[in-house]
């Protein structure tokens, strides 16, 4: 006590604030729940007076690439156009009826991408009040970017395909071959499970399989890279993601087709 | 002088914002508050309002911007405790512009290894990211540096 009585120590306090910090970062640890209550709260404190900065980041970026994003949306628009007139023309001859597009998703802004989770997660502006549902498809630019892993309110947190922990089916689209997409939180993709009589080559693509109705098949992920020898009987194959990973300011979520 | 802090914490958080996923903004919060414990801050009591509002500043910060809450709490009221021990304990001569900008340079240098080291990666983008930080941080470095000058020239 004659630490505290005598005089005031602000030494004394620094030591107590060292303590008391490291001491709240092992109980975050421990309580993950009650660390995203409090990230959460802290951002939705924020939101509002961070939306001019959003904004202007927003006005800045799409500004500078305006040109260039256009010529490479144009291109994408007729190669889409030109892939819907021959998937029209297949349920014709076959007289399958035209279903109507009932699919929709919503763009929204990334608010939060930790350093040390660079490449596993982020945080976005569109939560359940907009239609937002766990385990729905993010995408960048028309490429699979993520999957929502946690739904808020007004926001969400996405598992970016290059996480670890995520594992999703995939097709190669020149020869049908299942396998599974999967991170290693450093940047890289690998396409597992693929067996090694097969013969895939550099450059072919990989979209998304019927998985759930939260995630449409058909989706692109990326093209392989590389096939480096085989492992177990699979071949281990690099790919490379479509979506630009490393700038990613704004996403689209997948909001359509509900589970009942 | 809260309604300041609180001021300079927002401009940190709104630059941050705006340059999100280029690099990380330095740390402007702490280096004022390593100012404001240096000019004219005799009064212990008033080191340790500066440093409690530092602990409670950085934790705030941790939950809005890093994954690790607590870490650049426990730094800031450190390093923020830290300068006014040494600062005080130097001789009046001594404290001069340069001591202080030894001593926000380590402040800043130290706060960046200290959460590159806990990020615990080696991704190249964790690396381009600190050390941007460290090299944006030299401009508010030097903008503190002056600001300290001036206003121990105005006192002597």
């Amino acid at each position: 006590m004659a630490l505290w009585d005598k005089e005031q120590k602000p030494w004394l306090h620094g030591a107590i604030t060292v303590l008391l910090g490291f001491f709240i970062l092992w109980i975050m640890i421990l309580t993950p729940r009650l660390h995203f209550f409090l990230v959460d709260g802290v951002n939705t404190l924020l939101y509002y007076p961070e939306k001019p900065s959003m904004q202007l980041r927003n006005v800045v970026k799409y500004s500078s690439n305006w040109v260039l994003e256009r010529a490479t949306l144009n291109e994408r628009v007729d190669q889409l156009e030109l892939k819907n007139q021959a998937l029209l023309e297949a349920l014709q001859r076959a007289q399958v009826p035209v279903p109507e597009p009932k699919e929709t998703f919503t763009p929204a802004q990334v608010t939060l991408r930790y350093a040390e989770a660079w490449w596993r997660e982020i945080r976005v502006d569109k939560g359940a009040r907009h239609g937002v549902v766990e385990g729905a498809a993010v995408t960048s630019d028309g490429h699979l970017a993520g999957r929502v892993s946690r739904v808020g309110d007004n926001y969400c947190w996405v598992e970016l395909i290059t996480s670890a922990s995520f594992l999703m089916a995939s097709a190669v689209d020149e020869t049908r071959d299942l396998g599974v997409v999967n991170g290693d939180d450093m940047g890289n993709l690998q396409l597992l499970f693929i067996p090694e009589d097969r013969e895939l080559k550099r450059g072919m693509t990989v979209s998304t399989s019927l998985m759930s109705e939260l995630i449409p098949p058909g989706i692109p992920i990326g093209s392989i890279l590389a096939t480096e020898g085989t492992k177990d009987g699979f071949l281990q194959i690099r790919l490379s993601a479509g979506a630009h990973l490393t700038q990613l300011y704004s996403v689209e979520i997948f909001t359509g087709r509900r589970v009942q | 002088m809260l309604f300041l802090l609180t001021l300079l914490w927002l401009l940190q958080d709104f630059i941050q914002v705006f340059v999100m996923g280029i690099f990380l903004v330095p740390d402007i919060f702490l280096l004022s508050l390593i100012l404001l414990v240096v000019l004219r801050q005799e009064h212990k009591d008033r080191q340790i309002i500066l440093i409690w509002i530092a602990f409670f500043g950085g934790l705030f910060w941790d939950f809005r911007w890093t994954n690790l809450p607590g870490l650049t709490a426990a730094f800031n009221g450190g390093a923020v405790a830290a300068v006014a021990y040494f600062w005080y304990k130097a001789p009046v001569q001594g404290r001069t512009t340069i001591l202080f900008a030894f001593y926000a340079v380590m402040a800043q240098a130290l706060s960046g290894v200290l959460h590159y080291v806990f990020w615990n990666v080696e991704s190249q983008v964790a690396i381009r990211q600190f050390l941007v930080q460290q090299l944006m941080s030299v401009p508010v470095l030097v903008i503190l540096c002056l600001i300290f000058w001036r206003s121990s020239n105005s006192h002597v």
